[in-house]
């Protein structure tokens, strides 16, 4: 007779984990049988080769889709874990027993309303905290979601959470009544649960699968079974050799649905185990947890000395005294809350009324390094694809190209699905880090037209398990890397180029988490020069869309969230620019004004107009900046010809100084003339201020108009000599006719704006060298 | 005005000890934990007395505080640690207010206090003299005038410092020795003072008011900092507002109507908005100004925008009447401050349903 013991466990408990080790040291079972999926089965014993590091996690997925998929992750605190390497080393048969996920993936399994296409199927329902439901739940139903919940609130705890952490994982040294005393807890909780009609035929499935496996390996005879399973099915895994159970549960597990499963070892990550980044059976502070597990006794100093450290590090003043005051607090503070040692919360707050002052930065720094944690694991190279590499060869095979091939040139038509399919998976790959293909400008400049280069390169296999660690399938690993990168990403005008490439990659999904980074992003930013960066290509995209027929919307919602940021803040950036400044100024204004343009919203053309106009008034601030408000301005019929030749005269006034007037002709003039063609009364005050400037200013501002000149086009600068050149000349109608006009005096003029202005190819020559 | 009010011979505010003087008792008496040496409670007792509660007796101890539970156990362990205890927070979240109910909880009397002002001088910290008596007799014992923390080292009490950042730099430095060595040397007489135990300190200090005189490093060492935060939730808030109003219209004899709700719940939207950095709804960020944006100055201006609504208005509280003041709230850097509420008003204020008016008055007086 077998000798059969269940120890239920919480899912990534160092406590849990703690008891647990000493418990099959002392009881060394030949066989464990752990609750996970056997279809990964085969993975185990690689869970002990030297290159394995956690926090690594099985994935099992279905290969004709791999989207539809499940992790199961685990980190060294994970009692799991700790079952897999004892029975390792132990020589003990080690067994999967839940529920193949080859019946749990598979179509039509359990509610016909959980599609195979939704969000990856969480298989560790006991540690689960699930959102709350829409409409209020019975609260039956609340136990059944969060047993360890509903213990806490009764023994006055926040959350399940830190319940179990006062309790259980927080106790130094193992104890295996642990295990006894969690079975009648989870017994009495049973059964006032009622089940959940959602779970309740899963549930029942994967218990009566548990069971049968229990009941086989008795039947096979090892003498010491040790059950690791969630503590939530302890109570049912109990009733294994009840009369009449092996029946009821044949009867359950018949005629069940079955699929092809895969599954895969791949590198996991802190971050993704925490609660924080929405892994529902995820703990809250896996780092916390790490130390938890690796030191056992003076937790806590450990842990404030690694905060302090860890300020220092980032150069914050943190000093051994104040490490030793916050050890005191938070030592306090446990004695008087209750507890025997002080808990995460205790140090927590302990950090931050002594360590950090109560300044929110450097407690958000030890909450990321200390608390969740950013250690990465690792699998053995040798380990058997992921879903992510099985997708890519479902892609690859799916789309035609061939990763090993010869280097070459392909040309994609967008128009086509297949090409536009291509394109996406390219860009995608390009995302995570693999950029096999290279645009290349395409010939002919069709916008539906692609060209690419495509080289592959056999270490980026690497890349692809790596990958992994961010999704099932090359779409969500590059939606992942996408978010990631706008988490990180500081100026504005990143992000909105971020979108430009989800738009090219297909990834409709993180768009709205870079938009949201975007929105952020932009408003507290007090870098206006950064948002006008970010509108041009922007503006594009929405006004344009894509070839690839992605929705724009969102996109136009972001333009009109920027523009009026960027207006309000106009003014105030241009104070101050020196030459170089006003020039790159003066390109941001000229492209955000191109943008606002594009996008044709009558109030975004008014919010910004207003804020040119409110520009074009500023005294001080750099001519060339102020000239161009004015010219977009009078582009735009926001002011007329009458009104422009009173800014410009007034620009240009003795008053104003000569090399700031020298800018503002710059500003208004540059790129192109066609204003001093058609508006004579402008090309009229041009050429009144410069034929009133005394020799020496001439002489300094020469080059300057002269280059001012330069940039107007071939056919603008033979029009304006012309116009220049005929009888009456610049001086405009009206003025020649209350004044008279003396041609010999104003030929006189003509030899010099003819050297600036370059009218005839004969004469430019000379000049332009 | 020609309504006379009578001279009250009430006093007109009770310190803390006395006019909670019942509960404190009641306290007491049911209190059966540990107290630490010279307090006249324990811990826990402490706890309660601030955040109320029902005693075993039946007692009823009002709240004193409403706010997060842990950050009262912070700064009662801090105390019960011998570390000083800095109370953080922007005006009108009961730094203060706390610090008194703190000092007449734990040791019977919260007037033990040096008030910090650019003026505070290190006599007021350390002692000072009695000018007559060291001139008759010489520097002694009896010529020692004690400053209130002297006297409360002697007698092992909490001492109560307002406004700690107030005070200049070299004079705060004062109080290093008092809390780094518990004693405080009086060179003149070759004697020194040692604190008795239960002699604490409890400082309250602005942390986000311009120009003051930050702490240096080896004084804030020795203080556990605890920021009290504004008022959790917009309810909260508005309730505040809208009964300091209530009174102020009385104390002031405004004539005019009790504001509507809708205009506080605006007026307390944009300081919160502004404040936090983030709309009510969550959606999105908006820049922050340099002032405080306190629930005080919430007050303050729906106060002043109700006597312009009285004196120069209809009587009725109007986006128009709030929008001035609500301005000089934000714009408190001509520059910086005015991108910031412009930015706030194009992209917050004109969306929001049913804020038109408001928009229109903000722009027209912008």
């Amino acid at each position: 007779m077998s000798d059969i013991r269940l120890f239920g466990i919480r899912h990534h408990g160092p406590g849990s984990a703690r008891s647990l080790k000493a418990a099959l040291d002392a009881f060394a079972p030949d066989c464990l049988l752990i609750e996970g999926p056997p279809d990964a089965d085969a993975l185990i014993p690689l869970a002990a080769h030297e290159a394995m590091a956690p926090p690594v996690a099985l994935l099992v997925y279905r290969p004709d889709r791999p989207r539809t998929c499940a992790f199961f992750p685990f980190a060294a605190f994970s009692p799991e874990w700790v079952a897999m390497r004892h029975g390792i080393a132990a020589g003990a048969t080690l067994r999967f027993i839940d529920l193949p996920h080859a019946i749990q993936l598979a179509d039509g399994f359990g509610v016909s309303d959980a599609a195979p296409d939704t969000a990856p199927i969480d298989a560790e329902p006991v540690a689960e905290a699930t959102e709350t439901p829409s409409e209020p739940a019975p609260a039956s139903a609340a136990i059944r979601r969060d047993p360890l919940g509903e213990l806490a609130a009764v023994a006055g705890y926040p959350d399940g959470e830190r319940w179990w952490d006062a309790l259980v994982e927080s106790r130094a040294g193992a104890d295996g009544d642990v295990f006894a005393a969690i079975g009648e807890a989870m017994a009495a909780l049973r059964e006032g649960a009622e089940p959940d009609p959602d779970e309740a035929f899963r549930e029942e499935a994967r218990e009566a699968h548990m069971r049968a496996a229990i009941r086989r390996a008795a039947k096979e005879g090892f003498a010491r079974i040790a059950v690791i399973c969630g503590a939530w099915h302890v109570p049912a895994l109990m009733r294994h050799d009840a009369k009449g159970q092996a029946t009821a549960d044949t009867a359950t597990l018949k005629n069940l649905p079955k699929a092809k499963a895969a599954a895969a070892w791949a590198p996991w990550s802190y971050e993704r185990l925490a609660f924080a980044s929405g892994y529902r059976a995820g703990v809250l502070s896996p780092e916390w947890y790490d130390t938890l597990w690796h030191h056992e006794g003076r937790v806590a100093a450990r842990w404030l000395a690694r905060a302090a450290a860890l300020l220092r590090e980032n150069d914050l003043d943190a000093s051994p005294a104040s490490v030793i005051e916050a050890a005191r607090l938070a030592e306090a503070l446990a004695g008087f809350r209750g507890r025997s040692r002080p808990s995460l919360d205790d140090l927590d707050e302990a950090a931050q009324a002594t360590l950090c002052f109560a300044d929110p930065a450097p407690m958000g720094l030890i909450r990321r390094k200390l608390v969740i944690g950013e250690r990465l694991g690792a699998t053995p190279p040798d380990s058997p694809g992921t879903p992510v590499e099985a997708d890519f060869e479902a892609q690859c095979k799916r789309l035609r190209l061939k990763p090993g091939a010869a280097a070459g040139e392909i040309t994609l038509d967008l128009r086509r699905e297949t090409d536009l399919a291509r394109s996406h998976f390219l860009n995608r790959l390009k995302l995570i880090g693999i950029p096999w293909g290279e645009r290349r400008e395409a010939r002919g400049r069709g916008t539906f037209k692609e060209s690419w280069y495509l080289t592959w390169q056999p270490e980026w296999v690497v890349e692809l398990v790596a990958a992994s660690a961010e999704g099932g399938t090359i779409a969500e690993a590059a939606a992942g890397r996408v978010r990631s990168r706008a988490r990180e990403a500081t100026r504005v005008a990143e992000l909105s180029g971020l979108i430009g490439t989800l738009l090219d990659a297909d990834l409709a999904g993180a768009t709205a988490a870079v938009i949201r980074a975007l929105n952020d992003r932009a408003a507290v930013s007090a870098d206006v020069f950064d948002l006008m960066d970010a509108l041009p290509p922007l503006a594009e995209l929405a006004r344009y869309g894509s070839v690839r027929s992605s929705d724009t919307e969102p996109v136009l919602a972001v333009v009109r969230g920027l523009v009026p940021r960027a207006a309000a803040g106009l003014v105030a950036a241009c104070q101050s620019l020196d030459d170089d400044a006003a020039g790159a100024a003066k390109a941001r204004i000229v492209a955000v004004s191109g943008a606002v343009a594009l996008i044709e919203e009558p109030e975004l053309k008014a919010v910004w107009g207003e804020a040119l106009r409110a520009l074009a008034d500023q005294e001080h601030v750099h001519g060339r900046v102020v000239g161009r408000a004015v010219r977009l301005l009078f582009d735009d019929r926001a002011i007329d010809a009458a009104e422009a030749g009173e800014r410009l005269r007034l620009a240009l006034s003795r008053a104003s100084g000569a090399v700031p007037a020298a800018a503002w002709i710059e500003g208004f003039l540059e790129d192109s003339g066609t204003v001093l063609i058609h508006g004579r009364e402008l090309l009229a005050v041009v050429d009144e201020w410069l034929c009133g400037l005394d020799e020496a200013l001439f002489i300094e501002l020469l080059p300057l108009v002269r280059r001012t000149f330069a940039t107007l086009a071939p056919a603008e600068r033979r029009a304006i000599g012309e116009t220049l050149a005929r009888p009456g000349g610049a001086s405009l109608d009206a003025a020649a006719g209350s004044q008279g006009f003396d041609p010999a005096r104003a030929a006189k003029v003509l030899p010099i704006l003819r050297l600036l202005l370059g009218p005839e190819p004969a004469t430019t020559t000379g000049d332009a060298a | 005005m020609t309504s006379n009010h009578a001279v009250k011979t009430a006093q007109l505010r009770q310190a803390a000890e006395d006019a909670f003087a019942e509960e404190i008792a009641a306290l007491r008496e049911s209190d059966d934990r540990p107290r630490p040496p010279n307090w006249q409670m324990s811990p826990q007792a402490v706890v309660t007395y601030l955040l109320g509660g029902r005693l075993p007796s039946g007692f009823e101890v009002t709240p004193k505080y409403i706010g997060d539970r842990r950050l009262m156990e912070v700064a009662v362990a801090t105390l019960a640690t011998d570390r000083a205890l800095l109370l953080l927070g922007v005006p009108g979240t009961a730094k203060s207010w706390v610090s008194e109910h703190l000092a007449a909880a734990i040791c019977g009397t919260s007037r033990l206090i040096v008030q910090g002002t650019a003026g505070t001088s290190e006599e007021a910290i350390r002692y000072g003299w009695n000018y007559a008596l060291l001139l008759a007799k010489g520097p002694s014992r009896e010529a020692v005038v004690a400053s209130p923390i002297m006297r409360a080292m002697n007698e092992g009490r909490i001492a109560r410092v307002e406004e700690l950042t107030r005070i200049p730099s070299e004079t705060q430095d004062s109080f290093i020795t008092v809390l780094s060595e518990k004693t405080l040397p009086i060179p003149e007489l070759n004697e020194e003072v040692a604190a008795q135990k239960g002699f604490n300190l409890i400082a309250t200090a602005n942390n986000r008011d311009r120009g003051v005189n930050e702490l240096s490093s080896a004084l804030k060492r020795r203080f556990n900092t605890v920021v009290l935060p504004p008022p959790a939730t917009i309810e909260a808030e508005i309730a505040i507002v809208e009964t300091r109003v209530a009174s102020l219209g009385r104390a002031f004899e405004i004539p005019a109507e009790p504001p509507g709700a809708e205009q506080i719940r605006r007026v307390v939207t944009i300081f919160r908005e502004l404040r936090e950095g983030v709309t009510a709804d969550g959606k999105s960020k908006v820049k922050q100004p340099s002032g405080t944006l306190s629930t005080a100055e919430a007050i303050s201006v729906v106060g002043s925008g109700l006597a312009l609504a009285a004196h120069f208005g209809d009587g009725r509280l109007s986006a128009h009447d709030l929008v001035s003041g609500i301005a000089g709230a934000v714009v408190k850097d001509p520059v910086q401050d005015a991108i910031v509420w412009r930015e706030y008003l194009e992209t917050v204020v004109k969306e929001r349903d049913g804020w038109k008016d408001f928009y229109k008055a903000a722009r027209a007086s912008a």
